[in-house]
């Protein structure tokens, strides 16, 4: 399993994609650290400055919502080795084939969560510089603030995983971000309005997200929708469990169906 | 040694039956050539041996065992396959690298490899721009890391110069001299001519012909062409000489060399204005089997 794990690193750090994750990932960050600078009090419409608990929450709410961008990175996984016709090569090397989507999976979630790091690093320096550059000081305690860093880059992590069950149930890069993307932002929302759904809504990938994150804007927009109260998320591990679940699902599903197909 | 068995193979795709009860093998230490016309089920044939497809019917065995059941699948077999493709981004020396960590392969090999198959001066180039013979050394270059008891090629002389050519019939010959099985599909017939010592031809799926390449040829003969062909033609008649009537003035004549037949027209003042051996073309054995234009 080491070897299929090394040879999977190694087949990704030999393409460019890598590349443009690390910028991604400092991108994020850098966006972060650009709303604070602005500030939230100059947004439009104004919200609590950075000096605030609301503020400093909301800055990093958005860094958040940027979670989703390396499931890009994991849907590639399995669909670039059908695209590039090496899936073949790689089934003749690794015949049990959910040894290799296993591999994938390792290799994946450490990218992952190396891209989590590097966005949570970047947006962390770009919080505090700012809240000094203002002559203030963030309207979280330190602790806090790094928490929460570290749960964004660890559900960066988890998406990743994500997207790479899902690029494998699909088969399709395309496919399986229009899957996971359509879901977050439009299929789940309107599932919240089926009476009863809401009680679920914990762990349903997006509130098992918010459990995760810590933000819970989405929950609290379809509160204020509904004219309902938001239910109560998990906690933050459980939350994180769940997603893993989900992926671990799509893996499954994987390995049962799509792997098993001819190769032709 | 490792030697490949195929026993009543068969796979339907929908209405169309690929490969239907077909039963080969490939012996260690020689070459067979794998042929059959376009869409026969070569191709299908190939990956049902490698567990790519899996078999409707039948199995196929490496050294009694299922592909999928190998302890160490890529250094059993080898394999090139002709849909096969690398990431685009990828050196030449990056592919092999990521396969050769893959099998577990000593880093050396991969220099190896480079340098048995001619990949060396384009290593460090992204296989986005290979030409197809680079491709094809390159594919080669991969199914040989795991140094393979066993080589599955199909079409692996696709795309190559001449010389590549040449340099690949020499190199199939000595792995097969080695101890290897080698089995290699492909359509150039005079290739595969000077390349292999058997051969196992299929036709809409099922085995035509397998055996010793010898044994698939018709017997030499001499064609002679002579405004006697009357006289000459009851002369030579006998004991084990077959004389057929091509055309008014032109016989073919097996069972007797061309000499002899020159010194008896001679001794009979028969003319002869042509007098040929004939020897039958691999070609022309397979386009008899798998009943192509004569
Ligand atoms: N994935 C597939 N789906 C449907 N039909 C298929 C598939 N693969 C092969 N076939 C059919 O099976 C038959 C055998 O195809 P195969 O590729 O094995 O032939 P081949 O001998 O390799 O031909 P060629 O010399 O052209 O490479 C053909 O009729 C082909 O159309
Ligand atoms: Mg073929």
């Amino acid at each position: 399993m080491s070897a299929l794990v090394l040879a999977e690193w190694h087949r990704l750090t030999s393409a460019r994609l890598w590349r443009w994750a690390v910028l991604a990932a400092i991108g994020s960050g850098a966006f972060t650290a650009l709303l604070a600078f602005i500030g939230p009090e100059n947004f439009d419409p104004p919200l609590p400055g950075l000096h605030t608990a609301e503020g400093t929450r909301v800055v990093l709410g958005v860094l958040g919502l940027l979670a989703f961008v390396p499931a890009l990175l994991g849907t590639s996984a399995v669909a670039a080795e059908h695209r590039h016709r090496t899936i073949a090569t790689t089934m003749l090397y690794a015949p049990r084939r959910w040894t290799a989507l296993l591999a994938k999976i390792v290799t994946f979630t450490g990218a992952g969560l190396a891209y989590g790091a590097i966005t949570a690093v970047v947006a962390g320096a770009g919080l505090f510089t700012a809240a000094a550059a203002k002559g203030s000081t963030l309207g979280l305690p330190p602790g806090e603030v790094l928490a929460l860093l570290v749960r964004i880059a660890v559900t960066m992590g988890v998406y990743t995983l994500l997207g790479v069950g899902f690029g494998a149930l699909f088969r399709n890069q395309v496919a399986a971000l229009v899957v996971l993307g359509s879901y977050f932002y439009v299929v789940e929302t309107a599932l919240m309005l089926v009476p009863g759904v809401k009680a679920l809504y914990p762990y349903l990938p997006g509130g098992a997200t918010a459990a995760l994150t810590g933000f819970t804007y989405l929950a609290d927009a379809v509160a204020a929708q509904t004219g309902q109260a938001a239910g109560t998320l998990l906690p933050a591990s459980l939350g994180g469990a769940v997603l893993v679940g989900y992926a671990a699902l799509a893996a499954l599903a994987a390995v049962a169906a799509p792997l098993r197909r001819d190769i032709t | 040694m490792t030697a490949v068995e195929v026993r009543g193979l068969g796979k339907t795709y929908g209405p169309v039956a690929a490969v239907t009860d077909l039963s080969f093998d490939v012996p260690p230490g020689e070459v067979t050539a794998f042929l059959g016309p376009n869409g026969a089920g070569k191709t299908t044939t190939m990956r049902m041996v490698l567990g790519l497809v899996a078999p409707d019917t039948g199995s196929a065995t490496i050294g009694g065992v299922r592909y999928a059941a190998l302890r160490r699948p890529a250094a059993t077999v080898g394999a090139v396959l002709d849909t096969s493709g690398f990431h685009p981004d990828h050196t030449a020396g990056a592919h092999l690298r990521v396969y050769a960590r893959m099998g577990g392969f000593p880093r050396h090999r991969t220099e190896e490899v480079m340098d048995l198959t001619g990949v060396t001066p384009f290593a460090g180039r992204p296989t986005r721009g290979l030409s197809t013979g680079m491709r094809q050394r390159l594919h080669l270059a991969t199914a040989l890391l795991g140094d393979p008891s066993v080589l599955l090629l199909d079409e692996p002389a696709n795309g190559l110069d001449p010389e590549g050519n040449a340099w690949l019939r020499g190199f199939l010959r000595e792995l097969a001299a080695q101890g290897r099985a080698v089995l290699v599909s492909s359509h150039v017939l005079s290739e595969v001519e000077q390349l292999a010592d058997r051969v196992v031809v299929i036709r809409e799926g099922r085995l035509a012909v397998a055996g010793p390449m010898t044994g698939l040829y018709a017997a030499p003969g001499v064609l002679i062409r002579t405004p006697g062909a009357d006289g000459l033609s009851a002369l030579l008649s006998g004991d084990g000489v077959t004389v057929e009537r091509t055309a008014t003035d032109t016989l073919l004549v097996h069972g007797l060399p061309a000499d002899r037949i020159a010194a008896e027209a001679s001794s009979h003042g028969i003319l002869l204005h042509e007098i040929t051996p004939v020897r039958p073309t691999l070609e022309q054995a397979y386009l008899d089997l798998t009943g192509g234009p004569a």
